[in-house]
């Protein structure tokens, strides 16, 4: 009811320029205007709050064990797998694995990528030159058989070496795409003029150029937090994860060979990594055009 | 006179290609005292704008200082470190440029980015720094500083912002103010309104300014002192008054001429035939001499030296001088 009143005067806070809260709120007007995007937010919203509320709302403790294989119920919403455990509560926990995967990897590819592809696009000539070939390397190795080959490599299996290896692999592309914006936006008159004005080479990088790439940096992040999810969950899946995580590759494992009978026992985990998957996905579509300054609400 | 400011001797600027050397500002001689404007023109890629980098060391790879002095109050700019550099530039020596609107970093407020500047060279508290970016922008005639100061470029005009750009490079008083043809994107009232500040920047803040462009109207606007540039060469250097009444150069004489004026009656303004010169490997005469409409034989074969043609007015041509004395008469 109260939307259809026309807008009033303005709270005088409203008349300033806008803060950093607001500036935040800007955002947020600009993403609501795209469905999909909010569907997408809404989706990384849910999982995530799962994800870190799991010890508190999931109905069962992880380690519980019941009757085995019993199909969706009001005691069990999702049912529960081949040991007897609640796999609504395997499926919450396990978010908490596949989403730290996610996150860890993207770190380490945020801080191999912009890296190298900084330092390329800035200095250029011979460096540049040699940091791209690595990074064409690197990139036609073929991801999942490297990725295979270099984690049967270690004799600890474990999530943390997945991470690292995925990290390891994933950077070329995001290195990529910096490298070229630092070589346009070194061009432009702003930094010829920040020079001008003395600024280091260092500041330059920091303060001039990478602030105006963000919000390309944010949308290849936001995006490949699935990738690694998918890759994690694939890779454990044909047996070489972690079988101590209970992320949800392990569980999609454990549930192939009994899906002739137990549907429910591989479906609700492959769900959450399909709805993970898309919610990542519309959301940073969105946030490529929510970030855009050009952009008007 | 006063004192000497910048003294710009037998500067050399290539551009090492793949085709062979540019050279984009090839043995240029310049003075400025202080508080003087001199007026740097030229038609495009004569070498107006390299001059202005290579005066802040900020030629970049292809291009290459490759011979000359850059004397400025006494020091030679050429043998500084790239450290020492950085502190004279923005504090000392600051340059503003063509196109306001992309000159300021479009992710930060226009505030934030002065204060910046401000923070490079000058040990200040926080809030000082704050009053002193309000104090500037108001002073380059920004309405209601306070604030506009916390606006992002795009929220600015295209003269707001290049006033912003003034009081950017005027932060820290520098001595020598750098234009590169500030008024080129900005619209004749708006130009005006530049100028006017230009203007009133001498007065105020007592910096000597070397305004590069290729508007007569603008340099005599704000100018002292002139100075005319073909093809990487200085090819004139007098009064604003002298180049106006006697052009010695054909060269200046030609460019002059095809201003359109108000107190001569013309049917058609003067057009130079002909195009700018290659500067890869030229040949070793004058370069204008293939346009020029005295060209000797001499011409295409020897460098005309800038020579004395009057008080404190010298050209670079065989016209003028001791040294085998061509007629000067029109083919």
């Amino acid at each position: 009811m109260d939307s259809h009143l026309p807008a009033g005067p303005k709270d005088k806070s409203e008349v300033g320029k806008p803060s950093r809260a607001t500036q935040l709120f800007i955002v947020w007007k600009k993403l609501r205007k795209s469905k999909l995007s909010v569907v997408g937010f809404g989706i990384v919203l849910f999982i995530s709050m799962a994800a870190l509320l799991a010890p508190i709302i999931a109905p069962y403790d992880p380690e519980w064990t019941g009757r085995a294989r019993r199909p969706p119920s009001m005691e069990h919403v999702f049912g529960t797998d081949g040991r007897g455990r609640d796999m609504l509560s395997l499926v919450m926990y396990g978010a908490r694995v596949s989403i730290f995967i996610g996150l860890a990897t993207v770190a380490i590819e945020l801080i191999l990528g912009v890296a190298i592809g900084m330092i390329a696009g800035y200095f250029g000539g011979m460096i540049d030159e040699i940091l791209m070939r690595i990074t064409d390397v690197v990139l036609t190795l073929p991801t999942m058989m490297m990725l295979i080959v270099a984690i049967s490599m270690f004799s600890v299996r474990g999530v943390h070496v997945i991470i690292l290896v995925m990290g390891l692999l994933g950077w070329p592309f995001l290195a990529r795409v910096v490298r070229s914006e630092f070589l346009s936006i070194r061009e432009t008159t702003f930094v010829e003029a920040a020079r001008s004005m003395g600024a280091t080479s260092w500041r330059i990088i920091m303060r001039h150029i990478l602030p105006n790439i963000l919000s390309s940096v944010i949308v290849i992040a936001t995006m490949d937090i699935p990738w690694y999810i998918f890759y994690e969950a694939t890779l454990t899946f044909l047996g070489f994860g972690d079988p101590q995580s209970a992320s949800w590759g392990v569980l999609l494992q454990l549930g192939y060979p009994k899906m002739q009978h137990s549907w429910w026992i591989i479906t609700f985990p492959g769900l959450a990594l399909l709805f993970t998957s898309l919610g990542f996905n519309l959301f940073g579509d969105g946030l490529r055009n929510a970030l855009d300054v050009k952009v008007r609400e | 006179m006063n004192e000497t400011l910048l003294n710009v001797n037998d500067l050399k600027t290539y551009f090492f290609i793949a085709e062979g050397a540019v050279k984009a500002v090839d043995s240029v001689h310049l003075k400025i005292g202080v508080g003087e404007v001199l007026g740097l023109v030229g038609e495009s890629g004569c070498g107006k704008s390299t001059m202005a980098l290579s005066i802040m060391r900020l030629i970049r790879h292809p291009g290459k200082i490759v011979g000359g002095e850059i004397w400025f109050e006494g020091e030679n700019l050429l043998s500084k470190s790239e450290g020492e550099m950085r502190k004279i530039r923005g504090g000392k020596i600051s340059m503003i440029f063509q196109n306001p609107m992309s000159s300021m970093n479009p992710v930060f407020t226009v505030g934030s980015q002065i204060a910046e500047a401000i923070k490079l060279h000058q040990d200040a508290q926080k809030h000082e720094v704050r009053e002193k970016v309000v104090e500037i922008l108001g002073k380059v005639g920004i309405p209601s500083p306070s604030e506009r100061v916390k606006d992002y470029p795009h929220e600015y005009s295209g003269g707001m912002l290049q006033r912003a750009m003034i009081a950017m490079a005027l932060s820290c008083n520098p001595k020598l103010l750098i234009a590169d043809e500030p008024t080129t994107n900005l619209d004749v009232t708006i130009q005006a309104q530049i100028l006017e500040l230009m203007r009133t920047v001498r007065k105020e803040f007592d910096a000597s300014i070397l305004l590069i462009g290729h508007d007569f109207g603008v340099i005599s606007e704000l100018c002292d002192k002139v100075a005319v540039m073909y093809g990487g060469k200085l090819v004139e250097h007098a009064d604003l008054a002298t180049i106006f009444k006697e052009a010695k150069h054909p060269y200046t004489q030609a460019l002059l001429e095809s201003i359109p004026r108000l107190d001569v009656e013309t049917e058609r303004l003067r057009i130079i035939p002909g195009s700018v010169p290659q500067l890869i490997n030229p040949h070793p005469g004058c370069r204008f001499c293939p346009r020029c409409e005295y060209a000797k034989e001499i011409c295409s074969k020897e460098d005309p030296p800038l020579i004395e043609v009057g008080q404190g007015h010298s050209a670079a041509c065989f016209l003028y001088g001791s040294i085998d004395k061509p007629n000067h008469q029109r083919k």
